[in-house]
């Protein structure tokens, strides 16, 4: 017994050493130590979620690599400080009536970082293997509206087919099979940015490696180890240079997002990623003007199976699915991080549409219940027919949270017995695109390029990316045309139509839309958050407290 | 004793084929592809995807595709980093996870040893409990408890370390401590129980009786003969913990091979996963038969 108190009284010794060091909950600690090397080195350290897969702008995929891209290379149109899309490469372009033919005139005074000239024949180059068999890009298809490009991807046609071609060394046409009014949004894409032929020539896959790295952007690779750090440094080359304040940009891949806010508050990250949700009213309370809460381009929603019973032709117990749930309570006290809550199926902050809503959105909450429970009766469902199915979610705490509350509020509205059911992500991924085991599953989508076709058109019966695996002739009738149609009241309006449609129909419950989480450290300049979550490192500077500069 | 290297080296080969092929199996068992992503990639995509790592072949043509390269030590292209090999992952991640647990491993051997001898010298005394409780503190706290302790300790509150990444040999402080906290109780408590029973044998008596000088006794006749139940748990320790830790390397974000290895898993980054497997095979054969050697040499019962 003696023995036994004894150890506990070292115990709590130990434990008492070292809750001392970190028991001060009211301090927070943040460092101000920007890094600017004794020659006035400017280095900018972002967190960066993930490892890139690949920075091969063809290959890759995911907001990582994107990022990185984002600083090395320049397409023919770039991303401005806004996120909206401006000339790049190109100065300026001419679009033809019909909007199937686009010329390029590309600037005479863009280089890659070994000096030599951009032309037109490296995107003709760049274009064509982006959409070649042998390159695999998973996003290939993002060059559809070219001509020939997805017979080419599909192996029917010859990569020298693709509707690309150079007139003169600063001179590029491209055609496309049909008027697409987001083309140049799709240019702006990693997928479209020119990589240097004679390098992927000799090189092949390892061109991206920091001993053959050429790139045409603000920065080019210097190192990269995998896990610990890619390091870009200035291109001397890059046509803005002299604008260009920052030197070096460290990206740092951090996973969890604990370990990069303690990198963050110990000065040795100057931009995070991402910030944790379980800390974000601690970071409110005491840095608030160094989080940024960016709304973005995603919507987190619940998914029918609409291929099999019971939703199958079921739109009243889907509606009643959806007016069942409190979307205000899920942001306000489950999400807490500013999350604007779903009510549309196209994100509110999409640049020049204004989304349709939900009629009920404002209904108070008694009224939309007992709408919710009126169309569950209708459904054929009532308290001793309670309707019984599996919520499927992708193994992690938060989504847990989120299928445990929405089962709870289907219960209590409706009597519906709601299962929450987990996987891990990869056999989360094949059980839904079987469309066999699932019938109501938890996802996400975030859109690629700013215009509202990126989130309608994945509800495309045709799309791969259909998860409900709707079939509506109306819905895709309207979604195709409004993919060709010019940009204008029109266009919107057949957009709104086939938005309603899918408020009406619910293949799709939207829950919330994505908000994106950046700490800045105050001496970061030149930072403005926008939807597409798409910071290029050469619209900031670094000025410590106290030093005149402008970075915006 | 040559002989005896020999013949346990040439019964590794079957060992590391089987581990192999059972590896082979349950990674390609494990639902889910490679190239499955939320965004779903368009089927002709997928397939030239397929086709460019030979994923459209027959399973049995794969696996000796396979066996095939790993006879050239390939071990081929990594799904999940395209720009790379599992080659070069591995020589890039296991020199840092062999720095972390070859340090962590040296700590808790320097601290563990003599702690436990000490405790079992002050047997029920306070320095015993001293002892005990610190090991039972490093058993029941796990690593990923005592991570981020350690860094808002060491750098967030204290500028003295660094918080993660690997920037310069003090950003290996933290994950060696972090590591060495479970090894240290462990050693500690197995010296502790070996010595006391090493103290009551009749050898250290007759090494007492003849007169010689504590530290002889310590040194020359308890220390070789209670440290062998440490040497035999050194080997699979050493061979986990040289291949790194998980945990450790996330959450430091050290890059290691631990890390390579979940991701990997997670990624359905077959070459990957089964390159770091039969590594660590390697691995573990070769530790266990360092510590057989070892073994024959400081007990000489034992003869090969």
């Amino acid at each position: 017994m003696r023995r036994l108190r004894i150890i506990s009284v070292a115990l709590l010794v130990c434990i008492g050493l070292v809750g001392c060091g970190s028991g001060e909950d009211h301090k927070f600690p943040n460092r101000i130590s920007p890094d600017i090397g004794p020659d006035g080195t400017k280095t900018l350290r972002k967190g960066n979620g993930a490892e890139p897969q690949t920075l091969d702008p063809a290959q890759a995929s995911g907001v990582p690599a994107a990022n990185v891209l984002y600083d090395m290379y320049e397409g023919l149109v770039t991303y401005s400080r806004t996120g909206d899309v401006i000339p790049g490469v190109a100065k300026s372009w001419d679009v033809s009536d019909d909007g199937k033919t686009y010329i390029f005139h590309l600037r005479h005074d863009a280089r890659w970082s070994n000096g030599k000239p951009v032309t037109a024949q490296d995107f003709v180059f760049s274009l064509r293997r982006a959409v070649a068999p042998a390159t695999a890009s998973p996003y290939a298809d993002i060059h559809s509206p070219i001509v020939n490009a997805s017979a080419i991807t599909s192996g029917k046609k010859d990569p020298s087919t693709l509707g690309v071609t150079a007139i003169d060394a600063h001179t590029l046409k491209i055609q496309l099979h049909d008027r697409t009014p987001f083309f140049l949004q799709t240019l702006a894409h990693p997928s479209s940015y020119p990589v240097y032929p004679p390098a992927v020539k000799q090189w092949g896959n390892q061109f991206t490696q920091p001993a053959h790295a050429v790139s045409d952007g603000a920065y080019v690779l210097k190192s990269w180890q995998v896990n610990n750090k890619i390091v870009l440094t200035r291109n001397r080359y890059y046509r803005d240079n002299k604008d260009t304040k920052i030197d070096r940009v460290v990206y740092s891949p951090i996973g969890d997002s604990n370990s990069e806010l303690s990198r963050y508050q110990s000065g040795a990250l100057d931009f995070t990623y991402s910030a944790p949700s379980s800390k974000l009213e601690a970071i409110h309370k005491h840095i608030p003007k160094q989080m940024h809460a960016v709304p973005g381009l995603g919507l987190y929603y619940f998914g029918f199976n609409v291929t099999r019973p019971p939703f199958k032709d079921n739109p009243k117990l889907r509606m009643a699915l959806s007016m069942a749930l409190d979307r205000r309570i899920i942001v306000q006290k489950i999400l807490r991080g500013g999350q604007p809550p779903g009510f549309s199926y196209i994100p509110g902050d999409m640049h020049g549409y204004d989304s349709v809503t939900y009629p009920w959105t404002n209904w108070p909450d008694k009224k939309r219940e007992a709408m919710a429970r009126k169309l569950y009766h209708e459904a054929g469902y009532s308290k001793d027919h309670p309707l019984k199915v599996k919520l499927l979610y992708p193994s992690s705490e938060s989504n847990k949270q989120i299928a445990i509350v929405a089962s709870a509020m289907w219960r209590r509205v409706l009597g519906a017995d709601v299962i929450p059911w987990n996987q891990e992500w990869k056999v989360y991924l094949s059980t839904v695109h079987r469309h066999i085991d699932t019938t109501l599953f938890f996802a996400g989508w975030i859109g690629d390029y700013q215009d509202p076709n990126t989130f309608l058109s994945i509800l495309n019966s045709h799309s791969g990316n259909n998860e409900p695996g709707w079939d509506n002739a109306e819905y895709d009738r309207l979604q195709s045309a409004s993919e060709h149609m010019p940009n204008g009241p029109q266009r919107t309006a057949v957009m709104h139509k086939a938005e309603a449609l899918i408020l009406k129909q619910n293949p799709v419950v939207p829950l919330w839309f994505v908000t994106n989480h950046h700490l800045i450290k105050p001496y970061v300049k030149g930072f403005v958050g926008n939807p597409l979550d798409v910071y290029l490192t050469r619209y900031l500077n670094i000025v410590p407290a106290g030093q005149k500069g402008g970075g915006s | 004793m040559l002989a005896y290297t020999i013949k346990r080296l040439l019964g590794a080969i079957p060992t590391l084929f089987i581990l192999l092929t059972l590896s082979f199996i349950l990674v390609h068992a494990a639902p889910g592809s490679p190239f499955s992503m939320a965004r779903e990639m368009p089927p002709e995509v997928k397939a030239n995807l397929e086709a460019k790592y030979h994923l459209d072949e027959p399973i049995y043509e794969q696996y000796g595709r396979y066996l095939l390269n790993i006879a050239h030590f390939d071990f081929g292209p990594s799904y999940q980093y395209k720009d790379t090999t599992v080659n070069d992952l591995i020589a890039e991640g296991f020199p840092v996870s062999l720095t972390i647990g070859g340090f962590a491993l040296l700590l808790a051997l320097v601290l563990g040893v003599p702690l436990g001898m000490l405790a079992a010298v002050r047997q029920n005394r306070i320095t015993d409990y001293l002892c005990s409780a610190i090991a039972l503190g490093g058993i029941s706290m796990p690593s990923f408890v005592i991570a981020p302790l350690l860094i808002l300790w060491a750098a967030v509150y204290n500028d003295w370390l660094p918080a993660g990444g690997v920037d310069s040999w003090q950003s290996y402080i933290l994950p060696v401590i972090t590591l060495a906290a479970m090894f240290t109780a462990y050693i500690l408590r197995i010296m502790r129980a070996s010595t006391i029973e090493v103290l009551r044998s009749n050898f250290v008596r007759t090494a007492r009786a003849k007169g010689l000088s504590t530290a002889r006794v310590y040194g020359v006749h308890i220390l070789p003969a209670a440290i062998l139940p440490v040497v035999s748990y050194l080997g699979p320790a050493a061979a986990a913990i040289l291949t790194g830790s998980v945990v450790i390397e996330e959450i430091f974000g050290m890059p290691g091979i631990g890390r390579f290895f979940v991701n990997g898993a997670l990624n359905r980054d077959y070459t990957l996963v089964l390159g770091i497997t039969l590594f660590y095979g390697l691995i573990v054969i070769a530790f266990n038969l360092v510590v057989d050697l070892i073994y024959g040499w400081l007990d000489p019962r034992v003869t090969y």
